[in-house]
This record gives structure tokens, sequence and C-alpha cells, in this order.
């Protein structure tokens, strides 16, 4: 057993517990937003723009009015009393678009909600969803960034005159000097996909509201429930503690479940103005059209390289495609603001420029994805490494090491103030290459090539930044404090409850956090349940994204248990008459260390806390349960990810032959659940990779609005992943945990990617718009 | 309920209990399992036959039961989730997919055991790539399959 003051790891931390919550899923018997009821509760349904741009000249509501089974039709203007959804992000230069929750006067994206019907059930609110008549007079539409930020272009706020919400340069090292020393000067410039989180279960709320004192109670699917409840406050004028934010069982967030959606605060407003509960739950079409997108940038890349392969400096320009709102709780630069601060990756770049430029165009807004911003920058980069590579004749994987930030050189400091903790990058390298044996796979290639068969190697080494609190948030270049906590509590039986703001949606936290807590109390993990997803319930916490549950819940959950093992022994020591630094829990034993004989139970030790007055110290707070916060320092974990593809230049097919991810998350609290994060992650990848584009045409309508025309990648196109685990602890964070989610999604569109282009080698590829399509493909085998 | 609705009955065994509703035609049969029967366990996850969340055994083959009318099933035998999870089969599915992390959120779950289940009536030693064309038809976004697919490959070979 190891064993610090805060973090213990015990027979549980570190061991490939099974699942403790599968059963409820397995069986049916997990409840998700759509399956609950509430006694009384009427249905709603959005009536949304068919435009891009447009004015909204009048709403006729009295057709759907008039439907049997109609409650009410709310427009924007009698949402008057309703605040306007705005980002949280305090940044110096930055333009706020307050967005209504549903639209006044103007609309910005097809799929912005214009109106709200209420009715007995879903279908009856779509009929008359179909009856509201909107007149609409067509704006002209931006659907490019680059375009959008034109003088002659139609502006989307007239109040800010100008589509460009945000642009900043900075400037690290002697950038100027590195380009001019350079033998080679490379340049790119890469447009990203715009793909989405598209979680299983789609969005959805249902609101209930009691009068005198008011009460507002709202069941969402949310990974944020604390921060939602602060974004319903502030819109609804009512103080957070008269609102209530639960979660039931949430299918999949990915990111798309942070925000406040402007439908939740219609829902709950709605419940307040009818005094009935009210319940909408998405369609798939609406997650397409209204739901967040992400990812999509333009990024302009140039390369100072010697003839050796030695990256002197790098300078770039990331313009994010916003959508029709800067959206609030992520702003519209969290794609490119991330993108340009992490741009270095494993590399030791030390003169770096960037520029980052921040618009809005008559599409989705976007918002938090996995691998946010991270995955857009990492694309771009690795995809000129190849090029780079390949131009000046050497090994993509040689080209990397060269350049990778050294072993034994942690913690590095970024040029663009990034503090790495701890990581093995040169180690993960070396360790994928192995898992592929890549020598002989290069002469595979060779063979194969002779034989008109095209195989390719896509090497894509990450890092990512873990962790998300205040010194995390600073580095990613936003300043947005935050802290969580976690209550653990012996009850009177001896079992354990351990509550924590950290929402699970897939994640497995309710294994987790038991692990750690009965490690940390010396329990047995049946003997704990963990307690998440609701305000009423579990102490404050930001929620759970940006990998940061594992860190910075393992380290809350140790802290709290930590402080509640302490006031365990002092009642037993109490108990047995000996000193506390003498007695040891284990299995739920609390004895003399090295003689379980003579101890006591670990439940007749909380029985006699709560109920034996003889136990209590004078003054002494014998309530054994304790609430503590953390905010972690950054962390960074990393890893390598090598795709293995073969292409067929006459059909254009590409089969993925084999994924390897050799990943290093620090100290692993269950290696079965960090596999299932990179298996789903890497998969995104793949779909983001060769799949998932949210396509518009000229006037700005989404061409992909079904799954249909959506694709998400199935059985047939994710292989075989094999992951082996490296584990460098930081120095920084309790227990040496980092987070782990992310990084399959900033890495393996790029190996995917690489891999193709790798297998093309033959026509000199150049591609810099992703998704890798098949007309793509016939593009570059069409050259001679 | 207003009155202008036309109505029809529909009788049908769901889970081996007869159960009869009046409803409108257009009710999916989807919407009758989860509102009029309160069988939560089916998901909606796209509502036009793309996702697989959805699936039911009618008559012992797998249906979309988003694409499928409550009145095309009348008279007929529909199992869900919630039986198949009890029976032999399921229960041995169910293990397999505990042991194997088949499942991160859970959403999807119900219908790959479903299509798993019916899968594995006549069939065992399935092969990874059998198991994985068989399973195309159902989507998950957590887990990248492997855990499934090894799920439902460990289980067909456990008689």
């Amino acid at each position: 057993m190891v064993e610090n003051k805060t973090f213990t790891r015990g027979k549980f931390v570190g061991a490939r517990v099974p699942r403790v919550e599968d059963d409820r899923f397995l069986t049916g018997s997990a409840r998700f937003i759509a399956d609950v009821k509430v006694a009384g509760m009427k249905h709603v349904a959005f009536v949304r723009s068919p435009y891009a741009h447009a004015r909204v000249v009048s709403v006729d509501v009295s057709q759907a009015l008039a439907l049997a089974g109609v409650a009410a039709v709310v427009t924007g203007e009698d949402l008057a009393d309703v605040g306007r959804l705005v980002d949280a992000m305090q940044i110096e230069g930055l333009s706020k678009t307050p967005q209504p929750v549903l639209a006044v006067d103007r609309v910005r994206f097809v799929g912005e909600a214009v109106a709200a019907v209420v009715a007995e059930d879903r279908y009856v609110a779509e009929d008359a969803a179909d009856l509201v008549v909107v007149e609409y007079e067509p704006l002209g539409a931006v659907t490019d960034a680059v375009a959008g930020m034109a003088a002659d272009a139609p502006v989307l706020f007239e109040e800010l005159g100008t589509n460009v919400l945000y642009r900043r340069s900075r400037a690290h090292g002697d950038t100027d000097s590195a380009f001019a020393a350079a033998d080679r000067v490379f340049e790119g410039r890469f447009h990203t996909n715009r793909f989405m989180a598209a979680p299983m279960e789609t969005r959805g709320a249902i609101a209930t509201f009691e009068t005198g004192p008011d009460r507002l109670h709202i069941q969402t699917s949310s990974q944020t429930p604390h921060l939602l409840r602060m974004a319903l406050a502030g819109v609804l004028g009512m103080p957070e503690q008269r609102i209530r934010v639960s979660t039931p069982a949430v299918g999949g967030g990915f990111g798309q479940k942070i925000a406040t959606s402007p439908e939740e605060v219609v829902v709950a407003a709605l419940a307040r103005r009818l005094g009935c509960p009210v319940k909408w739950v998405e369609d798939r079409r609406e997650n397409l059209i209204a739901g967040s997108h992400a990812k999509e940038q333009i990024i302009s890349l140039e390369l100072a390289v010697t003839g050796e392969g030695r990256i002197l400096g790098m300078r770039a320009q990331l313009i994010g495609d916003g959508g029709g709102y800067s959206f609030n709780t992520s702003s519209i630069l969290v794609e490119p603001q991330v993108a340009a601060q992490s741009m270095p990756g494993v590399y030791d770049i030390a003169n770096y420029d960037y520029e980052v430029i921040g618009v809005v165009t008559n599409k989705t807004p976007v918002a938090s994805f996995r691998g946010i911003g991270w995955t857009a920058g990492h694309s771009a980069r690795e995809l000129l490494f190849d090029e780079v590579a390949r131009d000046l004749g050497l090994d993509p994987a040689e080209f990397r090491r060269l350049n990778m930030i050294a072993p034994g050189s942690f913690p590095h400091r970024t040029c663009t103030d990034m503090l790495y903790d701890s990581g093995s990058y040169t180690e993960s390298l070396a360790d994928a290459l192995e898992m592929v044996d890549y020598r002989a796979l290069r002469e595979r290639q060779r063979e194969l090539r002779a034989q008109g068969r095209y195989i390719g190697i896509g090497i894509s080494p990450y890092n990512e930044l873990t962790g998300f609190g205040t010194d995390s948030a600073s580095q990613a270049g936003f300043p947005f404090p935050s802290h969580d906590n976690a209550m653990v509590t012996v009850e009177p039986t001896g079992k354990v409850t351990v509550a924590v703001g950290f929402h699970s949606h897939g994640q497995g936290h309710e294994t987790t956090f038991a692990q750690v807590a009965a490690d940390g109390l010396g329990v047995a993990i049946e003997d704990v349940a963990v307690v998440f997803g609701d305000t009423s319930t579990s102490p404050f916490g930001m929620g759970t994204y940006a990998s940061r549950s594992a860190i910075i819940g393992g380290g809350t959950v140790s802290l709290a248990a930590a402080r509640v093992r302490e006031k365990v022994l002092a009642a037993a020591g109490r108990l047995l008459e000996v000193s506390p630094e003498d007695l040891e829990i284990v299995d739920g034993r609390v004895s003399v260390a090295g003689d379980p004989d003579a101890g006591v139970s670990f439940a007749e030790v909380a029985g006699a806390a709560y109920f034996d007055p003889r136990v209590r110290g004078e003054g002494e707070d014998v309530y054994l349960s304790a609430t503590m916060f953390y905010d972690p320092p950054a962390t960074y974990s990393n890893g390598t990810i090598i795709a293995v593809v073969e292409v067929d230049p006459e059909t254009t097919e590409i089969t993925i032959e084999r994924i390897v991810a050799s990943e290093d998350c620090g100290t692993v609290i269950n290696p079965m659940i960090v596999e299932g994060q990179v298996h789903g992650a890497i998969a995104q990848g793949i779909g983001g990779a060769l799949l998932e584009h949210l396509a518009y045409d000229e006037q700005g309508q989404p061409l992909a609005t079904t799954y249909m025309d959506y694709l998400i990648p199935t059985t047939m196109e994710v292989p075989r992943i094999d992951v082996n685990h490296l584990e460098s602890p930081s120095p920084f964070s309790i227990g040496g945990i980092k987070g782990i989610g992310e990084g399959g999604l900033i890495s393996a569109p790029a190996a995917v990617t690489c891999a193709v282009l790798d297998a093309l080698a033959p026509w000199e590829p150049r591609l810099r718009t992703l998704p890798v399509t098949p007309d793509r493909i016939a593009e570059i085998c069409r050259q001679e | 309920m207003t009155s202008s609705k036309e109505l029809v009955e529909v009788v049908m065994t769901v889970n081996q209990t007869e159960v009869t509703r009046t409803v409108e035609p257009r009710l999916t049969l989807a919407d009758f399992i989860r509102d009029e029967l309160d069988l939560t366990g089916t998901k909606l996850g796209c509502e036009h036959g793309v996702c697989g969340a959805c699936t039911v055994l009618l008559e012992g083959e797998p249906v979309r039961s988003c694409c499928t009318l409550a009145v095309q099933a009348a008279g007929g035998t529909v199992q869900t989730v919630e039986e198949l999870c009890r029976l032999p089969r399921g229960a041995r599915l169910r293990e397999s997919f505990k042991k194997h992390h088949a499942l991160q959120c859970g959403f999807c779950t119900p219908g790959f055991l479903v299509t798993s289940y019916e899968l594995l009536e006549d069939r065992d030693e399935l092969t990874v790539e059998e198991a994985r064309r068989e399973l195309s038809g159902n989507i998950c976004r957590c887990t990248g399959y492997q855990g499934i697919v090894a799920a439902v490959v460990e289980a067909s070979g456990a008689d």
C-alpha cells in the first residue's frame, strides 16, 4: 500500500475494477431525461428558422393556438422578462453577442428557435409548430469565416459593425530571426472540418415550478448542473438557492452539454409562466442543426526549418468560425485561442508568433467538443509536419523525435507559457513505433507498393492539458477561475457516501471515485456510493469536461476521505483506548497496526461516533463527514497514436487496418476505464478524419441534418485499437493523477489523415481541407 | 385528450403480457412502448432508423421501433430489453458486457443488447469479423465498439 497524507493507493486504485453502475444500463432501468415523467407535464416543440440570416418581420401564432391540445405558443417578445445568454469569459478585446433564447427581430442560423409551442403531447406540439406562420425577410448569409471578415460582408450584429469579434497577436521568442536563419520555410493553410459531439442521447429538459416562495426544479441532460443553476439564476432573475438542477442518466455529452442551451432556459421560463411542468426532448435533426457544432478553423502555418529538420520557429494565424453567436459559457474563442496556445504541442519550439481571429458566421454556434481547440491545431501542424518530412527526405517518426521535448527536461515551460508538469514524449513515440513494429511495417509498405497496393502509416504524438481548473484555464488563455468539492460521509452503519459536483455521463465516476474513497478509508468498494448530478445534494462543482474529473475529482475525494479517516481513527482511538497514530484501517476493520484481531469494525466505530457520547472529544467535530476543495495546477497527459491504413486508389476506399495508442495519464485509477476513454475518443477521431462534416450550401442551409448524411463511425470503420499504458505521475497533482478524456480525439484525426496521405505518397499528395472524403482521394489519384 | 383525433384500439403482447391501448394510428411502436407502457429501456437516438437504439424484437425479429407504427405491431409479440436481460442468453450478454467494458453512457446499450440477443439465437462461436458486420447497424458514440464486439463474441461461445 502506497500512502501519503492525502492520497492512498490500496487494493482498488490502479486495478481493473468492473464498473459498479453497469447493471442499471444493461437492464434498461436507468432513467434518462426522456424517460422521466412528471405529473401534469406538457410538451414543448420549437419553431426553428429555415433561413440562415433573416429579419423576423412577424410571427403569427393564432392558427397554432387554435389547435386542440395546445396550451401556449410563445415568441421571443413574450419572453422579454428573460435575460439573454452571453458568454462568461472576461477577455479583453472580445465583443459579446448576447443571444435571446427565442429570436427577436433577426435570426442568425438555420435552426435558431423563433417560437415555442406547449401542448399535451409532442405530436400535437409538432403539429402546432407547423402552424406558426413566421414572415422572414432574408438577408445575405455569411457562410465562411474568411468571407465574413471582408469589408462588404453582411454583418450579423449591426451594433458591432463587424463580424470579427476578436483579433489579437502574440509574439514569443524571436521568430523573425528564426525565419531569417532557416534553410527552408514551409507553409500551409488548413481548413479543418466542422463536426460535432453528437451524443447518442440528444439534449432535453423538464422544468417544474412551485410558487410561494418560488422554487424551480429543472431536470436536464447536462454536464454542468451547478453552472447551469448559476446561468438560470441570472437570466430568470431568481436567487440560485431557489433553483434546483438535477440530471438523470446522461447519454453522452462530449462537451455539447456544458453550455446553457437557449432551450433549457425556455423550458424553465415556460414552467414559470404556465404554472405546469413542461418537457422538451430534442430530436436528432434539432441536435444536428441547433446543438452546438465544433472544431472548424482556418489555420495558416509557417515553419522555419534547418536542412537537417530542426524546427527553428513557427508562425500561425488561426481563424475560428464561430457560427451565429459567440456561444455562452464557451466563447467564440475556445477553438482558435486554445489551438494557438497549444500549437507547439510536444515539440520544443522557442520562437512562435500567432494571431487569433474570432468571426461570427450564419452557421450553428460553435462550442465545446472533446479536445477543443487542440484537435484542429494538432491536425494542421501534423499534416504540415508530414509534408516537411517528405520534402526533406526524413522519416516522419524521426522528424518528430528530433524536435520533441527531451526526456529529463520536465517541468518544461513552453514559449506560450504552458507549464508541462511531466511526460513521456519520446518514450511514448518509441513505444507506439514498437507496437506496430515500425521497421517491418515500412518494409511491408515497400513490398506491397510494388504489387500496386497502398498502405500508409500515420504517426501522431500528442499532449493534452488536463484537469481544467484555474491554472489550466489560464494556461489555455482563458481566465476562468474555479474550484471543485467533494463531500465524503461515513453513515451511522459504516457505509460511505461520496457526493461530488462532477457529473458522470459514461466516464464511470461511480466506480473511479468509489475506488479512490475505498482506498482512502480502507473499506470495500461495495460499501461506497457516489452521489452526483443534483445541486441539492452535491457540493458545488464546475462539472465534467476537459478531462478534469479524474484529477480534480480524484483529488477532492482523496482529500475528503483522508480528513474523514482522521475522524474515524480519533473515534476508534477513544473506543480502543489507544493513540490514533497507532491505528490502521484495513478491509473495513480499525485495529492496532499489525494486530488485526485487536480492533473493531468500521461500522462499530461509525455507530459509536454517531450515538456513543463517550467517543466525543470536548468541542470536537465528531460528524464523520468532510467537504474538501481542490483546484489543482495544470497537468499534461501525453501519448502517441499510430494508424495503419490501406487505400485503394481505384475505388478510393480506405480500410483502417489497425490503430495503436501509447498513452500516459500519470497515475491510472482504473486501466479498463482509461482504455475505454482512449478507444472512444479515437473512434470519434476516425469519424473526424473520414466521415463527419457539417456542410453548408452557399445560402447557409445545413446539408447534414440526419444520421443518413452526418455519418458516425460504426463497427465497420473502427478497427482493433491496442493501448499501452505508460505512467509519468504528475509531480504537481494529488496522487500524480492526470486526465485522459481528450487525447484520442486530439490526435486520431491527424493519425488517420496522415496515414491515408502516406499511403498515397507516390502521388505526392497535398491535402489541407478535412475530412478525407472519397472525392478528395480521387482528386489526388487523378494527378499524374 | 382532445376528441377530434382518430383513435384505434391496439392489442399486442409485450414482454409476455397482453396489453390493450387506444391510440392514434400515427403513434410509433417506440412511443407506444415507452409512453403508453412505461417501458423506457427502449431508447430513441435518431428517430429515422439509423442508430439502432430503439431496436426491439417483433415476432422474434429485430425491428426499429421508431420506424414501426404501433398499429403495425398489433396482434404481434414484442420483446424489449426489460424482458430479454432477464432470460439466460440476455443475462450472459449482460455479464459479458460488464466484463469487457462494453458500455459507457449506456444509452445505446439496450439496442445493442437486443440486436445481439437475436444474433445469438441460432449462432454460436461468432468471429470478430462476423460480430462487427452484424453489429454495424447500431451506433455507439462512447466505446469505440471494441468492448461490445468482444462481449458479443465471448457470449456467443459461452454454451
